[in-house]
């Protein structure tokens, strides 16, 4: 059978199967993150508004606008800082942990599985619970150091019966970021052990016949050699990260004040809840020049590492 | 004849079938909160359903967290096609252009019932426009809950009626037991509301009638400067960080002296501790230098959206009218949570004001409600809620002018004041898209 005349075999054919095997990641792509984009842009140039969606173009007003607000300059400004601060811990915790899961030793993958659940739990589902945890009278963790004498009258760490986990602004910024570590880590660390687990074993054994130590090894061969890797988990995790409204929308709704509002959770308070489409849509949209700067970087570094 | 009689009882027939073929085909959707009060919901969607098959079109009721009404009804809107009949909890202004005109129903529903409660009028009607995007059947009082026995002991039994009582009883409680006033200042529905009310006791607004903005008045720094003082003198850092659920979990665990809430808080106390409930008194708004005002805490409010035509929705509105007309079965089975936005369609109403028949004790404990309609106002008071009124209230920006300067980051007259320049720019969007006044 010779379909199309491409070759005795279609199924030989390099060019149709390449193809056809990258159609549904195209579709994927172009229906379910490209459609919505440009919509997104759209919307941002336009007057839509939640009732009215006819699209009529208003320039670069919404953006203007925007930018003029002091509220949206601080969300900005704290999910910048949220994303920073929570990548250096995911990547010190996921090497470390990438690298305890890469060796032998008993119950390594009852381990395994019990730390790539908070990556598997539905993000919301996990939140509920962590709002839990983190209650502002009911929290497990209070009752905990209340027990131990550490809060309470005279209490070491306060004199109330409760840290105030979501009310007090630092402790709220500090459980945000513990809870998108918490929540990150594991993906970085697959990542990461996956990268760890590509390295030839030539090289492993020729370092361990020179004499190379553990920490040697790691820190002047594992890891240069996994940095296009780790770059690739930085990137995923940060560009998760800085889309994301669930945690905030779901802890502290981005108080107390506005110290834990981010851009996604602004976004949706502006545009859906408060019928403001173009504005929430603006808001959205100054994210990605800035995702896409860090992502072209970032690619550049990994690629050069991988040609060194 | 005969053949006449057959011909007849043949037309009769097929006459029916066409009719009863062209009622089942006419079919509404409803969609709305799943209730606090669950009986609620039990006995409503028996009731869609019996209307239903009484006037032969088919209905089916939709329930989903009323967090997510707002996100539903802007995705139906969008894809123009979703549900006949949403049930909103706040003022969809912002969805006007979305939503048909019910202004036919508004008016017979005034014409069958009479005088509506202006708390209702202010979140369905758009005077810029002069259109009646929706319809609110009911609202829901938010009276202060307080805990007679503390509140005895300090020498108000019959709980605080003024902002002054509030201070000084609840910071009196505060000092000698621990227990906090349970005020909320945090991006949440119950702290929008409960620091609007004092605002608009001290004489100031969001809003002038017009439709202009004044927040930033001595007024309105006056009563921030209050707040601020009842959180450092007889509140505790957690208001900070509540959901709309804490203040009813603090007062069902005894440990606030004082919350504004809907009866839920009570009701659910009542169901767990019938001592304790009993033990939970009922105030009117709080008496302030300009007034005594309190928002409804929320309100039913019913739109139908431009993509539902023909006998759908004419279907859609008849049951809205009907609904309305059965309005007692409405507060009786929401446990006396939905008041009705026509007082003539709940006669019982005052009875059961005076004798709650869910069994609270005292009997009367919801008597101060009697008054509600002179106390209970809509999020825009003194002007409407228009679509700049919504995202104020959607952003937060009163609970975080306000927890600013609790937490002492700011003074009131600078957390005022930029509040007041975030909302210029807000009700200036929704000024040119014509959706609000004044200006």
């Amino acid at each position: 059978m010779n379909l199309l005349g491409l070759g005795k075999y279609p199924l030989d054919n390099r060019r149709l199967i390449g193809a056809l095997f990258l159609t549904p990641a195209l579709l994927y792509i172009l229906l379910l993150v490209g459609f919505p984009f440009v919509l997104s842009i759209a919307f941002g140039f336009s007057d839509v508004t939640v009732g009215n969606t006819d699209l009529s173009y208003v320039g670069f007003r919404n953006f203007l606008n925007v930018w003029e607000n002091d509220i949206f300059r601080q969300v900005f400004e704290t999910t910048i800082r949220f994303t920073l601060l929570s990548q250096i811990f995911i990547l010190i915790f996921a090497n470390i942990l990438a690298v305890i899961f890469t060796q032998d030793f008993t119950g390594k993958w009852f381990a395994r599985f019990i730390f790539i659940l908070p990556w598997a739990t539905p993000v919301s589902l996990a939140m509920i619970g962590w709002l839990w945890m983190l209650d502002t009278k009911y929290s497990p963790i209070d009752y905990l150091l209340l027990q131990m004498g550490l809060l309470g009258r005279g209490g070491l760490l306060s004199d109330n019966r409760n840290l105030f986990w979501l009310a007090a602004p630092d402790l709220a910024q500090i459980s945000v970021i513990f809870v998108q570590v918490w929540r990150m880590t594991p993906l970085a660390t697959v990542i990461l052990m996956a990268g760890l687990s590509s390295i030839p074993t030539d090289i492993l054994d020729q370092a361990e016949v020179d004499g190379s130590r553990f920490m040697r090894t790691l820190l002047q061969i594992k890891l240069p050699l996994i940095l296009p890797i780790m770059v690739i988990a930085l990137l995923f995790s940060m560009i998760t990260m800085f889309g994301d409204m669930t945690v905030v929308y779901v802890l502290t709704r981005g108080g107390p004040v506005d110290y834990t509002r981010v851009l996604g959770l602004y976004s949706f308070q502006v545009g859906i809840e408060g019928g403001n489409l173009a504005q929430g849509a603006a808001i959205s949209l100054f994210a990605f020049p800035l995702l896409l700067a860090m992502a072209i970087f970032m690619l550049r570094t990994a690629s050069r590492a991988e040609v060194r | 004849m005969k053949n006449l009689i057959r011909m007849l009882m043949m037309l009769s027939i097929l006459g029916a079938l066409a009719l009863g073929s062209s009622a089942q085909d006419t079919e509404i959707s409803l969609l709305q909160w799943s209730h606090f009060v669950p009986r609620y919901d039990e006995w409503f969607d028996a009731y869609a359903a019996e209307w239903g098959e009484a006037n032969g079109i088919g209905v089916t009721v939709d329930h989903v967290n009323f967090t997510e009404l707002f996100s539903t009804l802007a995705a139906e809107i969008d894809a123009g096609d979703g549900h006949s009949i949403v049930e909103v909890l706040f003022s969809p202004a912002s969805f006007i252009d979305g939503l048909h005109d019910l202004r036919d129903i508004n008016e017979a529903a005034a014409a069958a019932h009479g005088e509506r409660a202006s708390t209702c009028g202010a979140a369905s009607y758009l005077p810029v426009n002069d259109t009646w995007y929706a319809y609110t059947h009911g609202y829901v009082p938010d009276p202060g809950d307080y805990d007679i026995a503390l509140w005895t002991e300090v020498g108000y039994p019959e709980g605080p009626k003024t902002y002054d009582d509030l201070l000084e009883g609840g910071r009196a409680i505060y000092e000698a037991t621990g227990i906090p006033v349970g005020i909320g200042m945090s991006p949440e529905l119950d702290s929008r509301m409960a620091n609007r009310a004092a605002i608009w006791s001290f004489g100031g607004s969001i809003q002038d009638e017009n439709e202009n903005v004044v927040l930033n008045s001595e007024e309105t720094i006056a009563a921030v400067k209050y707040l601020a003082q009842l959180q450092n003198e007889a509140m505790t850092d957690e208001v900070f960080g509540w959901t709309a659920a804490s203040n009813n979990q603090a007062l069902i665990a005894g440990e606030v002296s004082y919350i504004l809430n809907s009866n839920s808080a009570y009701r659910s106390l009542q169901k767990i501790d019938e001592a304790a409930a009993a033990n939970i008194g009922f105030t009117p708004a709080l008496e302030g230098p300009a007034g005594a005002y309190a928002s409804s805490h929320v309100w039913q409010i019913y739109v139908i959206p431009k993509y539902v035509e023909g006998a759908e929705l004419e279907a859609a509105k008849k049951f809205i009218l009907d609904h309305t007309a059965n309005y007692s079965d409405v507060t009786y089975h929401s446990e006396l949570y939905n008041f009705p936005c026509y007082a003539s369609t709940v006669p019982e109403l005052d009875g059961w004001l005076e004798a709650d028949p869910w069994g609270s004790e005292p009997p009367n404990k919801f008597e101060v409600l009697k008054t509600v309609n002179d106390w209970s106002v809509h999020l825009g008071f003194p002007g409407v809620t228009n679509p700049a009124i919504s995202q104020v209230f959607a952003e937060s920006i009163i609970p975080n002018m306000v927890a600013q300067v609790a937490l002492g980051e700011m003074s009131a007259e600078d957390a005022v004041a930029q509040a007041q320049e975030r909302i210029e720019e807000i009700f200036g969007e929704w000024r040119a898209r014509g959706l609000v006044g004044g200006g």
